[in-house]
Parts: C-alpha cells; structure tokens; sequence
C-alpha cells in the first residue's frame, strides 16, 4: 500500500465531510494493486478450481468465495481503515470482481483437462 | 447428455498445453516487440507546456478549499484572466489536431506500426492453429452450456451430437486470447497492448485538441465554488481534542 497520505490521517470516522483528503494518484495505485492482487487470486484459485476437480456451480462459488476472501485480505492489509486508502467501502469489496472471471475460467478449464479429462 | 468422449492424453501433450505456451509465449514476444518499435519522439515543447498547465490548474482546483478564498481568487486570475491568462487561448489560435496529423507523418506511422505489432502476431497464431490443429477436440469445460453457445466453442467441429461443453482446439484458442489478458497484465506489468492506447492518448496529447482541453479547464475553474475548509478543520480539531481530554 503506498498512498497513505497524510491529509487522510485527519479523516476520523465520524467527520463525513465533503472536502476530498485523497490523493488522486495514490488512489489510483491503490486501485491498480487491487486489480492486480485480484488478477492473481483468480488465477490461482482457477488453477485450485481445476486441481481439485469442481465442476458446474461449484466451481463459480468458489470463485466468489475466493473474491471475497481477497476482499478480506485487502481490507486487513488496510488495516480495517477503509477510508484512509479509498473512497468507499465499494471500491475495496467489488472492483473488479467480474473481471478476473475470464481468467478463472481459462485457467480452471486447463487445469481440470490436464487434471481430469485426460 | 452425450456420452462422454475419451480423448487420448496425446492430444493434451501435443495440442492443449503447446497452443497456450505459444500463446503466452507471443503475447510477451509481442510486447518486446512493440516496445521495441516504439520510436522516442522528441515531444513538442508547447503540448508539454500545455499539459502541465492543465495538470496545474486541476491541481488548484482540486485543492482550492485548502486556501484562503484571497489566494485561490488571485491564483484564478493568474490562470483565467481575459488579457494574458495561462489557460485563455485567443479564438482562431487553435491548432487542429487532425491536420496536425497528417503534417507530421511519424504520429500516423507510430499508429500504423501499432496496429501491425497487434494484429501480425494474431493471424499468424490464428492461421497456425487452423493449419496444425483443426478439428481436435481439445478440451471439456468443467460447467455446462446451452445450445447457443455450440458456435462459440466448437468452432472447426461441424458435429451437433457431441456436447457442447467440449471444446475444439480454434474456440480454445479464442479463449486464451481472451483470457490470457489478467496473466499478462501480471506477468508484463501494466503497460501491456491492452491499454496501450489509452496511455498513448494521455500521454502525447494525441486525439484531443489541446486547446480545448485548456478552454474546458478554464470553465471549470471559472465555476468552481470557493470554500474555505480550514474554519471547519479548526472545529474539528476542537472536537477531537476535547474528546481526548475527558
């Protein structure tokens, strides 16, 4: 996490104000990091989808699943403080859930071919 | 439900695992590449010049409430004044950016050279696979589909018996061109050939005509509404003091 500007330090919980205490650009690496943090966890859990052999349903829960855990790790890498590294809570919890699916497919396809078909 | 189809382990030896390291393999040849071609071009000092004054006037826009309504009203003036402000571009002044493209060939070349490092690499992977691997029933995906996507996923394979949960060899293809974007953001870092345009647009200022940008800045600025946030910081602190000394 490197954008922790210190501005954002005087952000307590309670002061819900308007004025923005955000770096643009740090936020913008933080998104990128958790692009790129869920990038990997869907290919990875793709690769584990695969190895242990789910298929149909099973396979698209433990996606979300695996979605949600990396929210959780994202957040505790935060250090529960949400506000001090982004904008709202949507940022860290949804932001591109959807797009590592693809990635999760091919992977988990591959791995189950390798793994089961053959 | 069909019955299931035995494939030989040769076909995943010699078809399912070399096409996706070809894959992987081109797409990081094809990054090298590109990087390769890209030519430095000296950038125009007065689109730099231009650039970095919006980045500045944004910059006080975005952080007008952190001073006095005095110094942002004299920092606005500076900016947007009628007689020689930074972003006040006089009317006929403005360059067009598309003839401004065709007097300098090696923006069209860059564009051109581009395209090629794109869609070279792609017929070439796609008229090897069709020649080496059609008809291969290559791969089973581990979830089940509907009829429609028969198409999409047996592409090469005219057969309407077998189900649609296998996949032949050109649709796995589709599917790793398609897939494989997460691993080479991963693998390449962010500047791979998916938002190699978009940087591209922001970085030379290609596409958008810089004038505009300056006039739209301008607007903003003009609009914004002042409000000083430190009174309210002062509050707050006050608050947050007196919380700590009960």
């Amino acid at each position: 996490m490197v954008g922790h500007n210190e501005s954002s330090g005087k952000k307590s919980s309670e002061a819900t104000n308007d004025v923005p205490t955000l770096n643009a650009e740090s936020l913008q690496s933080n998104m990128k990091i958790i692009y790129y943090s869920r990038t990997f966890m869907s290919i990875i859990g793709g690769v584990i989808a695969g190895i242990l052999g789910f298929t149909g349903l099973s396979g698209f829960v433990l996606y979300f699943l695996i979605m949600a855990v990396t929210s959780v790790g994202l957040i505790a890498k935060a250090g529960f403080q949400v506000h001090s590294y982004f904008d709202s809570w949507n940022q860290i919890i949804l932001d591109g859930v959807l797009g590592g699916l693809l990635s999760f497919v091919l992977f988990w396809t591959f791995a189950y071919d390798i793994v089961h078909i053959f | 439900m069909a019955a299931d189809l035995v494939l030989d382990t040769a076909i995943r030896d010699w078809v399912l695992i070399p096409l996706s390291v070809v894959m992987v393999l081109i797409g990081v040849l094809r990054y090298f590449v590109s990087k390769l071609m890209r030519s430095s071009q000296v950038p125009d000092a007065k689109i730099v010049k231009e650039g970095q004054l919006v980045i500045r006037a944004r910059n006080l826009r975005a952080s007008a409430n952190f001073i006095p309504p005095k110094s942002f009203r004299a920092r606005r003036f500076y900016f947007s004044n009628e007689e020689n402000g930074l972003l006040f571009v006089p009317k006929g002044q403005a360059q067009n950016p598309q003839a401004q493209m065709f007097s300098d060939p090696n923006m069209a070349m860059d564009m051109m050279k581009k395209n090629l490092s794109m869609i070279i690499p792609q017929t070439l992977t796609f008229a090897w696979v069709n020649f080496f691997f059609s008809g291969f029933v290559a791969a089973k995906i581990p979830f089940p589909l509907t009829q429609r996507f028969r198409s999409m996923l047996q592409n090469g394979i005219d057969l309407s018996t077998v189900d649609v949960s296998y996949v032949s060899s050109r649709s796995w293809y589709f599917l790793n061109l398609f897939g494989l974007r997460g691993l080479f953001s991963l693998i390449l870092g962010e500047e791979n050939a998916m938002d190699d345009t978009q940087r591209m647009m922001q970085m030379s200022g290609f596409g958008m005509d810089p004038s505009k940008s300056l006039g739209a800045e301008k607007d903003s600025l003009d609009i914004i509404q002042h409000d000083w946030a430190l009174p309210k910081f002062e509050h707050r602190a006050e608050v947050v003091l007196k919380k700590l000394v009960r």
